[in-house]
């Protein structure tokens, strides 16, 4: 077998794709228009397939900032942040991370992938147990089997599969970790972190939570789920991302635990990143004195949410129980789930195509995101391509 | 629990989460002939877990392909 032969499946999947009318994983946004708005394919498109739940990308306040802090210190910092890539602008990130999350201790980390890689595989060694939800990001994922700890999944949101697998683990269980997210990203649904709170206060374990969704739309304050739940003593580890509602890139953990200072020695993907650019700590602070502020922001984005929410209802597609900016639209059939995807492309609307292996349960998904950027127009143009999609591909209610 | 009586129980475990019956042996693959997606083999895995009362952790599911190499990681953590 040769050094490449490896890549024979990835050919496979890539002439697969390439035959498809369009390939999902292949578009391209020549103009973006604004933070609901691009060029696709040559023609106005709404975008209802992004992360910028907010719609902070195009903030006039936070677009000042970077120009301000590239003109001041420059494209970027060409190091680590333990040798000459700790600017004092990170440090004060830092500091406002802590005091927006009410926590002692937080950590900038250059992306959210890096994020969880770098705090798991800190917190983490062969030694220990990890319990995680078969539903979490890949980046939660890769930290746990880089990390060589043992890897127990447990069914998606199911705290009793939890109990479960503690009891089973016996002694081990009060020192396991346990990973879940706040709001998951495909389907949109939350993690009933009461219950897995519950479960860790009889079993035992170090719970770390993953907020990259849910930062910035739930709680009071937008903290994430955790405040929306009033948990933030139970909870352990927080992480998160600055690229969804903050609209940069980068990713954090925030802790009531003092080691998380010592993360810093002992974090590869840490130690050996360069630091993020300067302009990107200075658009993500100021997004987040926009998040921390940003009620109306958040009351728009539910606005929408619900009322996207209740339409796709309306209409009797599959979607999940809960209301979020983040609806999961399944299909069971690959080829409808597909069409439907291209249909609402030529008719001006961008969605995510999710399909097999990366859609849960083995089906092919359409998410669809909303935004507090999409106007009421725009959530109406959404809805009407998707009530005639359905209607042309017999998909719902409406055949 | 013998050996051949962990498969069947791992392929009723199976038929009985899809809702269907399977034509399946133990050299039967979890994903080719069984025909599962990944995400769904984790979904499964848990299902065999709870059925077993073991707990299984995923580098002890790096080798198995067929439902024989699931039903001896099973047995072996059951003897544990």
């Amino acid at each position: 077998m040769s050094l490449f032969s490896k890549f024979d499946a990835a050919a496979a999947l890539e002439s697969t794709l390439s035959s498809m009318p369009v390939n999902p994983t292949s578009i391209v946004i020549s103009k973006v228009v604004s933070a609901s708005e691009a060029i696709v394919n040559g023609r106005s498109t709404i975008m209802a397939g992004t992360n910028n739940y907010l719609g902070l990308t195009f903030d006039a306040d936070c677009i000042s900032a970077g120009q301000a802090a590239l003109a001041e210190t420059g494209t970027g910092t060409t190091g680590s942040r333990m040798a000459n890539g700790t600017y004092k602008e990170h440090l004060q990130l830092e500091d406002e991370l802590a005091v927006f999350f009410d926590l002692p201790h937080a950590m900038v980390f250059s992306t959210g992938y890096s994020a969880n890689l770098g705090i798991l595989t800190a917190l983490l060694d062969a030694d220990d147990s990890v319990l995680l939800d078969s539903e979490g990001h890949a980046s939660l994922y890769d930290g746990c089997r880089m990390s060589g700890a043992k890897i127990y999944r447990f069914k998606h949101n199911d705290p009793e599969g939890l109990a479960k697998r503690l009891s089973r683990l016996g002694e081990k269980a009060k020192d396991a970790l346990i990973v879940v997210e706040g709001l998951y990203s495909v389907r949109g649904d939350c993690a009933p972190l009461k219950e897995f709170v519950d479960v860790k206060a009889q079993y035992g374990g170090i719970l770390l939570v993953d907020e990259a969704h849910s930062l910035g739309l739930y709680g009071e304050n937008g903290r994430g789920l955790v405040e929306e739940y009033e948990l933030k003593d139970d909870v352990d580890f927080i992480v998160g991302t600055f690229s969804k509602s903050l609209g940069s890139i980068g990713g954090f953990c925030v802790s009531k635990h003092p080691q998380l200072k010592l993360v810093r020695y002992a974090s590869r993907p840490y130690i050996f990143t360069a630091s993020p650019s300067p302009s990107v700590i200075a658009t993500t602070r100021e997004a987040l004195k926009k998040v921390q502020h940003g009620q109306g922001l958040r009351e728009k984005v539910w606005h929408n949410a619900k009322h996207l929410y209740k339409a796709f209802a309306e209409l009797g597609l599959d979607i999940g129980p809960t209301v979020s900016p983040v609806i999961g639209v399944s299909f069971q059939d690959r080829e409808k789930a597909f069409s439907c995807w291209q249909d609402l492309l030529s008719l001006g609307i961008y969605t995510n195509l999710i399909l097999p292996p990366a859609a849960p349960d083995g089906g092919s998904l359409i998410r669809c995101s909303i935004t507090a950027a999409h106007s009421e127009t725009q959530v109406d143009s959404i809805i009407s391509a998707f009530k005639k999609v359905c209607k042309e591909r017999n998909v719902g209610r409406l055949n | 629990m013998d050996k051949n009586a962990v498969v069947e129980k791992l392929i009723k475990l199976l038929e009985g989460s899809l809702g269907k019956s399977l034509v399946l042996s133990k050299d039967s693959t979890l994903l080719g002939d069984a025909g599962l997606e990944s995400i769904q083999v984790i979904e499964y895995l848990c299902e065999v877990e709870d059925a077993f009362d073991v707990v299984v952790d995923e580098e002890s599911l790096s080798h198995v392909s067929t439902f024989g190499d699931l039903a001896s990681v099973v047995e072996r953590i059951s003897s544990e």
